[in-house]
């Protein structure tokens, strides 16, 4: 039993944070974001050096072949300077779809790509107005065409190619590859609420290949399941920078000639927010090692534990963001500080894969919550007298 | 990472679960998890302990301890918590045992701690006084040197249990001039049958009366009784402040009173059905749930590290969150009993359970979980200081 870092994985996340965090100086979110492809190359090309883009992608296809705690690590460490390079939502999540979909001719084609950091791929699930969790009302016509209006879809702008969910006409969900080059596509670009690139993408009869051939509803929920317990790392790398930026700030800014830090109600929020960080960050770290047992075999509900993990960090994540903008007064409603990018994309990760709401429906409505917790794997049995 | 126990580490846990759940008698474990426990019960299950070598765990090993691993001590208090056992006495075993061990003389250690192991002396914590809670440096209470005994004069306040107290380790002031407010405080052991010990209970928010309150007219007390140095008594207080650690989440007891409360809420009618299947219930239920999970695993974590050999300074943190999981599942348990929750005392049996009946007065007593032990704004103030620096 043990839920700390071999030094290799230490290792990993200093190599990535000392990266990026020279990419990321003050301000770097807000210039990255803002300009036309919507992250910094440089980074982007150091991460691809490092291998980070090749991280899921297995050693067959070019890749590292890691396991999740490597994707906890990196992402961590990314969401340490708010860096919006899409390694989660432009490869890993791809990546995952395509190794347990894919025929052996996609994956040999796209996962090397993916890996090389060559490309990106937007994953396109939601839909206006539709509930996460229903079939979408994408159609997929019997020569693979595609029909339907995908919204949001995270750096649409950028990407070479659509993951695209859609219904076929025997009523399976499948997953189909887009060229975003492809006829019969109309994009509509905009910025999501921690002004990263998101756009509405419309399909009328668009060409698309099936990554492979069996119904994707599996594959769909264990990958967005993976997804959503890596972006919980990403929040606890935000959520500690949030919290250092704020203690920072409490000591050194004066009010009536005295440190913030000298008034006790705001000393006793800060600690607060501390707390609900260490939580979260145990809850994260759990969810990671139960997808890294159930990697090697194990039988645990990985749905389940992403749902848990995602909820409570995504409530947590929504405290931290007000409490940092809060305890930094009116500096933190600047769009030039950098507690407020940070804040604001932590909004933005309670949003992402279906949201916090569905999750919670999802793990509301599950057996398994009549059952008591424990973290441990295999305790639960003959615990009560 | 790794989320599964060592085939040894889980040989260990069914050992304790052996003992737990098949040494100690069922009606002992019930009334404690109805919060009912007798003194009999206390002194049943930790004498069973100690035939077991479980009663004092974490004591030098000479008396009795047993040098687990921090995973060890780990599984020790959450299964004692899960299996609803009667805490060994903290005032026994966590508090002036090992205190008698570090720093206790050879006549004391020998004349003292078996007897505190298998609670053939039943100890009360002489700590608060109405000045001085969780400041203890504000202490009054005097011991004034008189030949061969000390003079004890003062008032004591919030013992627990101290109704069954048969000797209470006192922290009283021996020199009234030293220059700061912790330095003159000594650590003494006081035999409450002595003359000029009186003491009150104190009526609870409950009804209950678990807290007594002790006054002191010259009680003499032989300077034997001292425990270490004169004058050093309040290093001796902060070392034992400092040991108690493990289970101090209390993760094992949220476990079981969460398992006792989603197998309540399958019986429990609402007007639309058991209330297990109520949206606003099991999303409640949830949110405890997840604060389980993730207190469970920087428990862990905090194992880990201290099986690393690193110290981890997140204590003050399980104790704030700990307590809060637990007073809102006492919340919960009493929001699901409903109007049966609200009698505080019958005989009339309920269709609902024991556990609904005493639901009101559980939430009610439970409140007193982020005020002892260091209130939780101290534990807030602990955390600020030699966390975040602030």
């Amino acid at each position: 039993m043990n839920l700390e870092f071999t030094d290799d994985q230490r290792l990993l996340f200093e190599t990535v944070d000392q990266a990026v965090g020279r990419g990321y100086p003050a301000g770097g979110r807000a210039a990255a974001t803002g300009s036309e492809l919507g992250w910094s190359d440089q980074v982007w090309q150091t991460l691809g050096e490092l291998g980070l883009t090749g991280l899921t992608v297995s050693a067959d296809h070019d890749g590292a072949g890691a396991g999740p705690v490597e994707v906890y690590t990196s992402l961590a460490a990314m969401g340490k300077h708010a860096a919006a390079e899409p390694l989660l939502d432009g490869v890993y999540l791809p990546s995952w779809l395509i190794a347990e979909l894919g025929t052996a001719e996609q994956a040999g084609q796209l996962l090397p790509q993916l890996a090389a950091g060559s490309t990106t791929i937007a994953v396109a699930h939601a839909e206006p107005g539709r509930p996460w969790g229903l079939a979408p009302a994408t159609t997929a016509a019997a020569d693979g065409s595609l029909t339907g209006v995908k919204s949001p879809v995270r750096n649409a702008d950028q990407a070479d190619r659509f993951l695209v969910t859609a219904v076929d006409e025997t009523g399976r969900t499948g997953v189909y590859l887009v060229e975003a080059t492809a006829g019969g596509i109309t994009r509509a670009d905009g910025r999501a609420a921690d002004w990263g690139h998101t756009s509405q993408v419309e399909f009328a009869g668009t060409p698309a290949a099936r990554l492979g051939d069996g119904a994707a509803d599996a594959a769909l929920r264990m990958a967005f399941s993976r997804a959503r317990v890596a972006i919980t790392a990403e929040a606890i790398g935000l959520m500690e920078a949030g919290l250092a930026m704020t203690v920072e700030y409490l000591k050194t800014r004066k009010q009536f000639g005295v440190p913030l830090a000298t008034f006790q109600a705001l000393v006793h929020r800060a600690v607060d927010v501390y707390s609900r960080v260490e939580l979260a960050r145990s809850m994260a770290l759990w969810a990671t090692a139960v997808i890294e047992a159930h990697d090697n075999g194990g039988a645990v509900d990985l749905p389940g534990t992403a749902d848990d993990a995602f909820v409570f960090v995504a409530d947590v994540a929504t405290a931290v963001a007000e409490e940092i903008v809060q305890l930094h007064g009116g500096i933190g409603m600047t769009y030039e500080s950098d507690v407020a990018h940070h804040a604001a994309r932590l909004i933005a990760i309670t949003e992402s894969f279906g949201g916090v709401s569905s999750a919670r429906r999802r793990a509301i409505a599950s057996e398994a919550l009549l059952v008591a917790p424990s973290a441990l794997l295999g305790n639960a049995t003959s615990a009560a007298p | 990472m790794d989320l599964e126990l060592s085939p040894a580490d889980r040989e260990f846990r069914d050992g304790l679960r052996e003992v737990f759940l098949g040494k100690i008698p069922e009606d002992v474990r019930r009334r404690s998890t109805l919060g009912r426990t007798t003194r009999e019960d206390i002194v049943t299950s930790q004498r069973v302990l100690n035939q077991h070598g479980l009663a004092v765990p974490h004591w030098p090993r000479e008396w009795g301890g047993r040098g687990w691993t921090p995973t060890q001590s780990h599984l020790y208090s959450a299964e004692l918590q899960r299996a609803g056992i009667p805490q060994p006495l903290a005032f026994n075993v966590s508090m002036v045992g090992p205190i008698i061990a570090e720093f206790g003389s050879a006549e004391q250690k020998r004349k003292f701690l078996p007897a505190t192991a298998n609670l053939d002396i039943w100890w009360s914590q002489g700590f608060s006084e109405p000045e001085a809670g969780s400041d203890l440096a504000g202490l009054r209470t005097t011991a004034r040197r008189d030949g061969d005994h000390y003079v004890l004069n003062g008032q004591k306040t919030w013992t627990t249990l101290g109704q069954y107290g048969d000797w209470m380790f006192v922290l009283a002031r021996t020199d009234p001039d030293a220059p700061r407010k912790q330095q003159g405080l000594s650590f003494l052991l006081l035999d409450l049958n002595t003359p000029g010990v009186e003491r009150r209970p104190i009526r609870l928010i409950d009804g209950s009366a678990e807290v007594n309150e002790f006054f002191f007219d010259d009680v003499r007390l032989p300077v034997e009784n001292l425990v270490g140095e004169e004058n050093k008594g309040w290093s001796y207080a902060k070392f034992l402040l400092g040991n108690e650690r493990n289970g101090i989440a209390q993760i094992g007891a949220s476990q079981r009173i969460y398992a006792d409360l989603a197998a309540a809420a399958t019986r429990r009618p609402t007007e639309d059905g058991p209330l297990a299947g109520d949206p606003q219930f099991r999303a409640a239920l949830h949110r405890v749930k997840t604060t389980l999970l993730a207190l469970e695993a920087t428990q862990l974590r905090v194992t880990a590290a201290s099986e690393n050999g690193k110290a981890s300074p997140v204590s003050s943190l399980l104790k704030l969150e700990g307590t809060q999981a637990l007073q809102e599942l006492s919340l919960l348990r009493m929001r699901a009993a409903g109007s049966d929750g609200m009698l505080l005392d019958t005989e009339a049996p309920l269709p609902s359970g024991e556990a609904a009946a005493v639901s009101a007065a559980q939430y009610l007593n439970l409140r007193k979980l982020s005020i002892f032990g260091g209130s939780n704004e101290i534990q807030r103030g602990v955390i600020a200081k030699t966390i975040l620096g602030l």
